[in-house]
């Protein structure tokens, strides 16, 4: 496995490690979705996680903020384990944003009250302060004009907006993004990633699961290829993308077309 | 054959008493029926195994017996079972709320199951317990995907709140059975009654139709 944290490659590795994967193991019955994965995030970095449908990628990122359970390794966040019972997986879910495939905004809620609510029953800011925050991030993501808007009457890609601002209502370390764009019409995809690629430029510490490969090489710091519940190979986008040392890389860039 | 509709205007106030009678009963038994489906629908999806069981057990009990035959076990068993003597209008209200709390369990369980995993995941990928994800995300759009089947069981309760006439509850049923018996003026009272409760009925019926498109879910 190539470890190149000491390397002018990994510019961002002087910064703490934020989220440390050590030899994670995650099975379903038979069927062993992480077969031991190993990978660090430093503060500030924009971490890719690429590779085939099913190989693991996604497993890992609902591993982090404890909405599935690992079975074997460790994972440290912040520098302590992962907790296990509920009130530190909630103290540690607030430090962490999480952006889901199908948005999952709150239907019945407008996309101001989306984003107000982890504010307001999460950290109990009082309302004025938990509409303000999501005035804010609203801003941010571009969509002031949309705060009454129910999530029905908004399209694709700004559902997808809402759902990163009401991560960022929670003012999180980390943000973690599960196929932001996956679920997304094509048109809409950019949107989404303009604003992933500014929160990026902002020094945001994100764990990005994608298939968009342009964004991986353009805004990551770090990609992780997997294959099969492992990580096959991992390294600067450039190395990657353009030298990549394993058969299985090679194998999955050209499938993409990309070569 | 004659007909003479005065017996209708004459016996207006017993008759009035006994739609106010009906309109009550049904109320109270929604009042009792709905937060009682609540907690066993909570039971059923949140409770231990042996409460989960037992819950399970009552929903399917009443849910497949007929009505009329739990008014009269209400009436002739419960006394016995319970050593406490109720009044027609009482045992009445408990047969009816025993079996619109089965039916509501259910519509209650149904509306929370809707509710995809994802929508709990967000919640507490935010930070929330499991209870404030219930209580702020789950139950606030479970509640909107029922109400237009709660409402459909309240047009149904309406009607079915006739069955306790078996009894004795002086409810618009039994009042206009009793006339008929005492006049011999069938035709009469059956049409009235018939009218009382479609004019009663109807708008509810509308009232529902006008909830379920209110409340369409959409996505």
């Amino acid at each position: 496995m190539t470890h190149l944290d000491a390397s002018t490659d990994r510019p961002k590795a002087a910064g703490a490690k934020i989220i440390r994967y050590l030899d994670v193991v995650k099975r379903y019955g038979a069927f062993t979705a992480l077969a031991g994965v190993a990978l660090d995030v430093h503060a500030g970095e924009v971490v890719c996680l690429i590779g085939p449908s099913g190989s693991g990628k996604s497993t890992l990122l609902r591993c982090t903020n404890g909405l599935e359970t690992i079975d074997g390794g460790d994972i440290e966040f912040e520098g302590a384990h992962l907790a296990r019972d509920e009130r530190g997986l909630r103290a540690m879910r607030q430090r962490m944003g999480m952006v889901f495939q199908n948005f999952e905004l709150f239907p019945h809620l407008t996309a101001e009250q989306n984003v107000a609510e982890g504010p307001r029953t999460v950290l109990r800011t009082g309302l004025e302060e938990a509409r303000r925050r999501a005035a804010a991030m609203l801003a941010k993501v571009g969509l002031a004009d949309k705060a009454a808007n129910y999530p029905s009457a908004l399209s694709g890609g700004q559902q997808q907006r809402v759902a990163i601002a009401r991560a960022l209502a929670m003012q999180p370390d980390v943000m973690l993004f599960d196929e932001p764009t996956s679920a997304l019409d094509p048109e809409t995809i950019g949107e989404v990633l303009n604003v992933m690629k500014a929160l990026a430029d902002e020094g945001m510490t994100m764990v990005v699961v994608t298939h968009e490969m342009s964004f991986a090489r353009r805004v990551g710091d770090w990609v992780a290829v997997f294959d099969t519940g492992r990580i096959v190979e991992q390294g600067p986008p450039h190395q990657i993308f353009e030298r990549p040392t394993t058969e299985r890389t090679r194998d999955f860039l050209s499938h993409l077309g990309w070569s | 054959m004659t007909f003479d509709w005065s017996v209708v205007w004459d016996h207006r106030v017993a008759l009035a008493y006994g739609t106010v009678t009906t309109i009550l009963l049904t109320i109270a038994t929604m009042a009792i029926a709905v937060p009682c489906g609540m907690a066993f629908a909570a039971l059923r999806l949140y409770g231990a195994a042996p409460v989960r069981a037992f819950a399970t057990a009552y929903v399917e009990l009443f849910r497949n017996l007929p009505l009329i035959l739990v008014v009269y076990w209400a009436f002739y068993v419960l006394p016995i079972l319970t050593d406490v003597g109720l009044s027609p209008l009482a045992t009445g209200l408990a047969a009816l709320s025993l079996n619109v709390t089965a039916y509501n369990a259910e519509t209650f369980r149904a509306g929370i199951n809707s509710i995809r995993r994802g929508q709990v995941e967000a919640a507490l990928a935010l930070g929330m317990s499991r209870a404030q994800a219930l209580r702020r995300i789950v139950i606030p759009q479970a509640l909107r995907r029922v109400l237009p089947v709660l409402a459909s069981t309240w047009v149904s309760l309406f009607k079915d709140t006739s069955l306790v006439s078996v009894i004795a509850v002086a409810e618009l049923a039994y009042v206009s059975m009793q006339i008929r018996a005492q006049t011999f003026r069938v035709l009469e009272m059956l049409t009235a009654m018939a009218a009382i409760y479609w004019l009663l009925g109807y708008p509810q019926a509308k009232i529902v139709d006008w909830i379920q498109r209110r409340y369409a879910v959409s996505e």
